[in-house]
């Protein structure tokens, strides 16, 4: 019985499935809607302190003074660190300048105040257009001069040029998206729970349970990552911006050092907003030319990505569509403004934009229906099914076919409609690194572990999913155990890679449990393993459903044995390479300039779903962020100041229940591959794009920098009747 | 809610403001906005800055707990109440998301915008509290379940009591009134249309009896 017999594992028929491709509803569902499941936000220890961060209120200055003995002496403050130094100074609004730990909520904020700061305020750039001016100052010193770095190009300048102007007809446009926030609900944050001595536990709201240990064991000096347990039951929303200990987990560790005891360090929603990263703007030239038959020829680009302190993202340009002839530049321009992280799909969302209101834009002045000009310059096949059924479900007919020519609506007479599609790609395979445990014992209890976490996405479920369907079993009669790092090691949810690196090594193992516990239970029967199969709570002789044992009885011969079977990924039970499309409709109100998406479709491929609920879950919330970025979204910085001046939930608004168009998000069943991938992130891509589409379609405004605000439509108006 | 207290600038019983801001000191007087807020501590007694020991009605149960002028009941509830009752979220702490509401009285309220020792006397019920006493879940909570209506889960508790208050008022709501009792909420998962479809499943259930 040994491991290297194991027959070649696959996903078996798609119609065979009893559980995995369909509805099923999530498993921490009833602990979430009781308010038992606890976030990290939610633990208390006995003697527990509460750590709060006092952030540097200017973007760009010098500490001449940092005393914080009144607030040492406040009772009941237990730890007081200073996080400034003069090498490092202060780059942002939000650079942390020390921190405190005491016994009430109430009591850390009064320490905080009772820190007596003076700052030299030094002059700071936060808008791109500071940032390039001549007598900008200098972000970063040395590396380079000033604050446009990392600078890189591809294609010949002189030959594209040439090309371009014998394109029969070319668009050009200057292109931005904003700085958007992650907005996570549960801030981020940590409890660290360390008194002394060679061990801690630290509950944290991370996307990688096992990114964490190695960074708290460095930081409370102890031996190696195993003397740290990271605990993750729940977490409240990561969208890309939550791996390793970070710099609340950071300063908590230091703060427990001194108190010795238990801290609790969530960011508060300004730290949140100043400190915990962004998704990177952009601001782009882009020119394109096409010839008279609908054929993207050639394309000029020039991207600037905003990721503040930190690089920023953006995918390669042209942005999935076929164009032979390129020239591009990149580089990243520095402002005094917390760095950029990862969030979902990065660089892919913008770039989209941006490709997509082109593309659009060439179409129309071709005068070819945008859908059947896409189709045209898209090779993939894939796509063309997708904008198809997009299509169908959206009712693309029903569109103008001018832009802006369309009968005023609503109650005033005052509101225009109109479509968009836009499409992205994303990759979404996995990688080694998963190990999945799966035991049973002859009570008849069957779960499997591994150090994964849920972020919303359902992991915990479609582990279940996959561990009940391979023994016939209900999904409420098997364990699953998860968001712990002393069970195996699991990779971090990022870039869509969970579901690819995980979903295998958890067919793997349960596999392997099925061969070796059916290897136990044949003899029973008096049969062969090979002839047993596992269904509706029992296990029985193929052909002979009458001889059968329960699911109880079958464990009973385990005696005081048990089934232990680890699996590891396995690459052929996954894939990569996305494709999906978004259709919106919008309805414009041509007098107040405010733009209501009103119906909205996305046809996404994910090879084998494994829980369709969770899939259509994720779209619709993909979507919905991507209304946020393309109508609602950005980080407003104040140039004379340096502060963000938004940096809270009523001035930097999200979508709510009265943005919510009808939804209907369709998975590509055209999608055939009979292997897992991970889909959340490209479900977010398109969704810009075809919101500022269907705007230009409504109205014949072509807006060009997100977010699509009142006033930008307003002069669009404005223009379009003057010329 | 009775916010009249928090809105009434003449001093009433207890501190007046510059006894308040004596008491207080240079440390605390980030506090001020919360002087002769609240009478209602201890039946009117004086009260001063510090600790106060106040009994609340949480899901039926007194809940005794110490807490200062300035505590607002999401903070009483999850950081001051023993054991703590943390299924009510802090988020924004501004009333700006409503992942804090509860019901005061059986009506919806955002905890962060209430202090602690207004509400004695007063009815609160948090997410703990909101199904049957005999464990039997609220058909919100049970159509959340079945319709897929949460994510992450953090916003969860939030739109339950908004939307389970508008219940109460009236069991044959229409979405649109329900989308109006959350539209104060936020969902960043973006679990928008699932919690819709959660509603009418509710209605529907609870017109049938069930």
């Amino acid at each position: 019985m040994s491991q290297a017999e194991t027959k070649k594992t696959t996903w078996g028929p798609r119609e065979e499935h009893t559980l995995i491709n369909h509805h099923l509803r999530r498993l921490d569902a009833p602990e979430k809607v009781t308010g038992r499941a606890k976030y990290t936000h939610d633990v208390h220890l006995p003697g527990m302190l509460y750590g709060r961060v006092l952030t540097s209120p200017h973007a760009s200055a010098k500490v001449t003074n940092l005393d914080t003995s009144a607030a040492e002496a406040m009772p009941g403050v237990k730890a007081v660190v200073k996080l400034y130094s003069d090498e490092k100074g202060l780059k942002y609004e939000g650079d942390p300048v020390a921190a405190v730990a005491a016994t009430s909520p109430e009591l850390a904020d009064d320490a905080l105040r009772a820190i007596k700061v003076t700052y030299e305020k030094l002059p700071h750039v936060v808008t791109p257009k500071d940032a390039l001016r001549k007598d900008a100052p200098e972000v970063y010193k040395g590396g380079g001069k000033g604050n446009l770095r990392q600078s890189g190009s591809r294609g010949d300048l002189d030959e594209i040029k040439g090309i371009m102007a014998k394109c029969d007809v070319r668009v050009e446009g200057e292109y931005s998206t904003p700085i958007m926030h992650h907005v996570c609900l549960e801030t981020h944050g940590v409890v660290v729970d360390y008194r002394g001595g060679d061990t801690a536990t630290v509950w944290a709201s991370t996307q990688g349970t096992h990114s964490v240990p190695e960074d708290a064991q460095k930081a409370l000096g102890l031996k190696n990552r195993n003397a740290v347990t990271v605990l993750v039951d729940y977490m409240g929303g990561g969208f890309g911006s939550k791996f390793g200990l970070m710099l609340p987990g950071e300063i908590a560790c230091k703060l427990s050092l001194i108190a010795k005891a238990p801290i609790k360090m969530m960011f508060t929603r300004h730290d949140e907003f100043v400190a915990a990263g962004n998704r990177s703007g952009c601001s782009v030239k882009l020119k394109l030319g096409a010839n008279k038959d609908g054929k993207l020829v050639a394309m000029q680009s020039e991207v600037v990505r905003l990721g503040g302190l930190e690089q920023g993202a953006f995918a390669g340009l042209p942005y999935v569509y076929n164009v032979e002839n390129v020239y591009s530049t990149a580089a990243a321009l520095h402002t005094h403004q917390d760095g950029s992280v990862a969030m979902r799909a990065p660089g892919h969302v913008q770039a989209s934009f941006v490709m997509e209101a082109a593309v659009d834009e060439m179409a129309a002045k071709l005068n070819i229906d945008p859908l059947e000009f896409r189709k045209m310059n898209l090779k993939d096949t894939a796509y063309h099914r997708q904008l198809d059924k997009g299509a169908e479900v959206i009712g693309w007919n029903r569109r103008p076919k001018k832009a802006g020519e369309t009968p005023l609506v609503g109650a005033f007479k005052s509101c225009k409609r109109g479509m968009g599609c836009a499409v992205g790609t994303w990759g979404g395979g996995g990688y080694a690194s998963c190990v999945v445990d799966t035991f049973i014992h002859s009570d008849g209890s069957i779960a499997t572990q591994v150090g994964t976490q849920d972020l919303g996405t359902g992991t915990r479920t479609y582990i279940a999913a996959i561990l009940a369907e391979e023994f016939g079993l209900p999904m409420s009669a098997v364990e699953v155990r998860i968001g712990s790092s002393k069970y195996g090691m699991s990779v971090p949810s990022g870039g869509s890679t969970t579901t690819a690196s995980l979903a295998p090594a958890v067919k793997e193992s349960t596999t392997l449990a099925k061969r070796l516990f059916f290897e136990k239970v044949a003899p029973m029967l008096g049969v062969k393993p090979e002839n047993l199969t596992a269904k509706g709570g029992k296990i029985f002789v193929q052909g002979q459903p009458d001889k059968s044992l329960t699911w109880k009885q079958a464990c009973k011969v385990l005696g005081r044995d048990n089934i232990a079977a680890q699996g590891k990924w396995n690459a052929e039970l996954q894939g990569d390479g996305l494709h999906g499309v978004h259709f919106a409709e919008v309805e414009v109100d041509t007098e107040t300039g405010a733009v209501q998406v009103i119906k909205m479709v996305g046809v996404q491929d994910c090879g084998l779903p494994l829980n369709r609920t969770a899939v259509e879950s994720q779209m619709n919330g993909a979507m919905i962020q991507a209304i946020g970025y393309a109508l609602l979204e950005t980080n407003i910085p104040d140039p004379v100041t340096g502060n963000m001046v938004n940096a809270n939930m009523d001035d930097y608004k999200v979508p709510q229940a009265f943005e919510i168009p009808e939804m209907i998000p369709v998975i590509d069943d055209g999608d055939t591959r009979n292997v897992v991938i991970g889909m959340a992130e490209p479900a977010i891509i398109p969704g810009a794009g075809a919101i500022a589409n269907a705007v230009f379609n409504a109205t014949g405004v072509r807006i060009k920098s997100l977010p699509i605000t009142p006033d930008k439509i307003l002069r669009g108006l404005e223009r379009l009747k003057r010329s | 809610m009775s916010k009249e207290s928090t809105r009434d600038p003449a001093p009433k019983r207890g501190v007046s403001r510059r006894q308040f801001f004596k008491g207080v000191g240079v440390v605390g007087a980030g506090t001020a906005l919360v002087p002769e807020s609240s009478e209602a501590a201890s039946g009117g007694a004086a009260f001063k800055p510090g600790k106060h020991s106040i009994t609340l009605k949480v899901n039926g149960h007194a809940v005794a707990l110490e807490v200062e002028p300035r505590t607002s009941l999401l903070y009483a509830l999850r950081d001051h109440a023993n054991p703590p009752l943390t299924g009510t979220k802090l988020v924004c702490d501004q009333g700006a998301c409503g992942a804090c509401t509860v019901h005061v009285d059986g009506k919806s309220a955002y905890s962060c915008n209430l202090l602690a020792m207004d509400m004695v006397g007063k009815e609160i019920t948090t997410v703990e509290g909101l199904a049957g006493a005999d464990g039997k879940l609220h058909p919100l909570q049970e159509a959340f379940i079945a319709k897929d209506a949460l994510m992450c889960g953090f916003c969860t508790p939030g739109f339950l009591m908004a939307i389970s208050a508008q219940l109460k008022k009236n069991p044959n709501a229409t979405v649109e009134e329900l989308k109006h009792a959350c539209a104060g909420n936020v969902c960043r998962c973006g679990t928008y249309p699932h919690i819709f479809e959660a509603m009418v499943e509710t209605v529907k259930k609870m017109k049938g009896g069930a």
